[in-house]
């Protein structure tokens, strides 16, 4: 029976979605299913990492494990996907993930696959599908070996609200500092942001707001509907935005019911980050704009003129 | 100090892709440098030009290597070493990375520095497995390097809580991400000087491995078949009056999509 390990997605203390989601898909799939949580005063997710549909939970609570470094992190999961005969060791999407995981299929001479939107188990044999050349392509690939390391692209599973598990805490021992590669300061980002990847609408803004009134009058109608606000990648070039604001290939990924695309071309490593969109609208002058390609709904026009009027129409629908 | 970094020749992805029998259809299709390596270039010959170090560039691939490399000396980059073998055209990240490895082993490299992931696998892999493999640091996602002294650097990262700013010990490698610079377009003068410039051409043997070393013989997985993507179909869109257009559409949101 296939036994899949997922990586709790841990951020300032909470359980993120995408540790259910990947726990639901595990068991949708037949498997065992186990959840690593790595962090510092982490102990009291226990129950969350079960409800989440974890049948196990091993968790490393060190306070040296409260700033994220790759070594360290790495450690943990091969651990527990060792102690736990893990077949298939899933990471959900973010940097995170996309630091540990090689090196996890590195040390248990696994294969690795990131960014992968499948999983089918004929048997031993595991095949995953992932998008390639900024998703211009799909893959199916073949994995050869009997464990698959793998980063689950934003999105890619549901959670089933009819989950559950089972409580039964496995610690593991704090892992050795790394002392070759030392945090010396975080920079945080801003907090008390709604987060892109929880955010059920997502307004992105881009080179048409030109300069910070423009993102401004954008970012009035992302707070009128307590949406995520996010950036193409010129405005962060542009020092107007924060990295962590960047949606795309290079930023993040999003699947949001609803996403707005205001003043941005639709660049193809733009289009990577939010084509899975339920449903997306773009505000653009210009009408011939590669985003009209991928939006279910398309307003040409002046985005300084459209914004206003926008957020006027909404509120009186949702009044 | 020594930089070794990575460049590898990717299809261009601003290009219509087509697949065909489970493949990619070749016709048409262009190839150049995979962008997130152009900033690796970049980034060593930054490091050259500020602190002085000797930058070698070394590209895993097949025979229409050349072009790419010159223009990485044309960027400022000083020795190009070509590894171009037939067996390794199906090659996944960890085969790169062992080959890699043993270019690595040649040149007692202080500092590596590769792309983030390359375009036409979008796996971010190779830099990470390098390192493992060698035993060094690594540190992904790179956004700035400055140089510490003789055995350290300092480096920025984007990470999920924010940009992590971490010292390395060195050799270490990284992996570094498009917002680190903005790729120089290289001079006519070292265009020129570039054509001049050997570039050093090995298969496996002359690298003293084989398939079979570097893991290509067993892949750990293997693209068993491309597909096209479900490509989004362009909706509706609406030209006209801001007003009148801007009120059907949060009508069409709220009554037909029902996402407001
Ligand atoms: C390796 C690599 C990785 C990358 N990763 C990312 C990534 O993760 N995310 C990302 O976004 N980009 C990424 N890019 C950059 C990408 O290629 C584009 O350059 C970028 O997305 C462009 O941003 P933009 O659409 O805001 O700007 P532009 O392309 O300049 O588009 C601005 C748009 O605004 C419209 N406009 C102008 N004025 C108005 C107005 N008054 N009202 C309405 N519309 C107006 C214009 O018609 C135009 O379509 C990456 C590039 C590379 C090479
Ligand atoms: N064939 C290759 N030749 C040189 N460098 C490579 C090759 N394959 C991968 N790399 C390097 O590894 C990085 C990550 O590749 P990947 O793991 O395929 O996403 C690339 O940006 C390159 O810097």
């Amino acid at each position: 029976m296939a036994k899949v390990l997922v990586i709790a997605d841990i951020k300032q203390g909470v359980l993120k979605g995408s540790t259910a989601e990947l726990l639901s898909k595990a068991k949708a799939i037949g498997a065992q299913t186990a959840v690593v949580a790595i962090g510092s005063n982490i102990e009291l997710l226990a129950s969350d990492l079960a409800n989440a549909g974890s049948d196990t939970q091993y968790i490393a609570d060190d306070a040296n494990l409260e700033l994220f470094s790759a070594g360290p992190f790495a450690s943990c999961v091969v651990d527990a996907a060792n102690q736990f005969e893990a077949n298939l060791i899933w990471f959900g999407f973010s940097e995170s993930g996309k630091a540990v995981a090689p090196r996890v299929a590195a040390q248990l001479e696994a294969a690795c696959a990131t960014e992968i939107t499948d999983v089918t188990l004929d048997g031993d044999q595991i095949e995953v599908t992932r998008p390639a050349i900024a998703n211009k392509v799909m893959q199916r690939v073949k994995v050869n070996t009997e464990r698959l390391v793998a980063v689950v692209r934003a999105g890619a599973f549901e959670a089933d609200e009819g989950i559950s598990g089972t409580e039964n805490v496995v610690k593991l021992s704090a892992p050795a500092p790394d002392l070759k590669t030392v945090i010396k300061e975080l920079v945080s980002d801003a907090s008390g942001e709604i987060d892109l990847a929880d955010a059920d609408v997502v307004i992105s803004v881009g080179r048409g707001a030109k300069d910070q009134a423009g993102i401004d009058l954008v970012k009035e109608l992302a707070n009128d509907l307590s949406a995520g606000f996010g950036s193409s990648r010129a405005m962060v070039d542009g020092g107007f935005m924060a990295h962590n604001k960047q949606v795309g290939q290079t930023g993040k990924i999003v699947a949001p019911t609803l996403y707005m695309a205001i003043g941005i071309s639709g660049a193809i490593q733009h289009l990577a980050g939010m084509n899975g969109s339920k449903t997306i609208l773009a505000v653009n002058k210009d009408p011939e704009a590669p985003i009209f390609n991928v939006a279910d709904y398309g307003i040409v026009g002046d985005l300084f003129e459209v914004v206003p009027i926008l957020r006027e129409e909404i509120n009186k629908i949702r009044s | 100090m020594k930089i070794l970094t990575t460049a590898k020749k990717v299809v261009d992805v601003e290009l219509t892709i087509h697949v065909e029998n489970g493949a990619i259809v070749e016709d048409g299709l262009q190839y150049v440098i995979n962008a997130w390596d152009e900033n690796a270039v970049e980034a060593a010959v930054q490091l050259k030009e500020n602190n002085g170090a000797e930058t070698t560039l070394v590209s895993i691939g097949g025979s229409d290597n050349t072009d790419m490399i010159r223009k990485c000396y044309a960027m400022g980059i000083e020795n190009g070493i070509h590894i171009d073998d037939p067996a390794l055209d199906k090659a996944d990240s960890f085969v790169f990375a062992n080959v890699l490895q043993k270019v690595y082993e040649k040149g007692e490299y202080d500092l590596v520095i590769t792309g983030k992931q390359a375009q036409d696998t979008d796996s971010g892999q190779t830099g990470i497995i390098l390192a493992e493999g060698l035993g060094i640091p690594c540190v992904s996602n790179v956004i700035d390097i400055e140089v510490v002294d003789d055995q350290h650097v300092k480096v920025s990262r984007l990470g999920d809580a924010g940009t992590e700013i971490v010292e390395v010990e060195l050799p270490a490698v990284v992996t570094v991400s498009d917002s680190i610079n903005e790729p120089r377009l290289p001079a006519m003068r070292g265009i020129m000087m570039a054509k001049k410039k050997k570039i050093e051409v090995m298969d496996l043997a002359a690298l003293g491995t084989s398939l079979d070393e570097v893991g290509g013989a067993a892949l750990k997985s293997e693209v068993a078949e491309f597909m096209a993507s479900e490509s989004r179909q362009a909706g509706q869109k609406f030209e006209g009056d801001a007003a009148e257009i801007t009120a059907r559409v949060v009508d069409l949101l709220a009554n037909e999509a029902k996402v407001l």
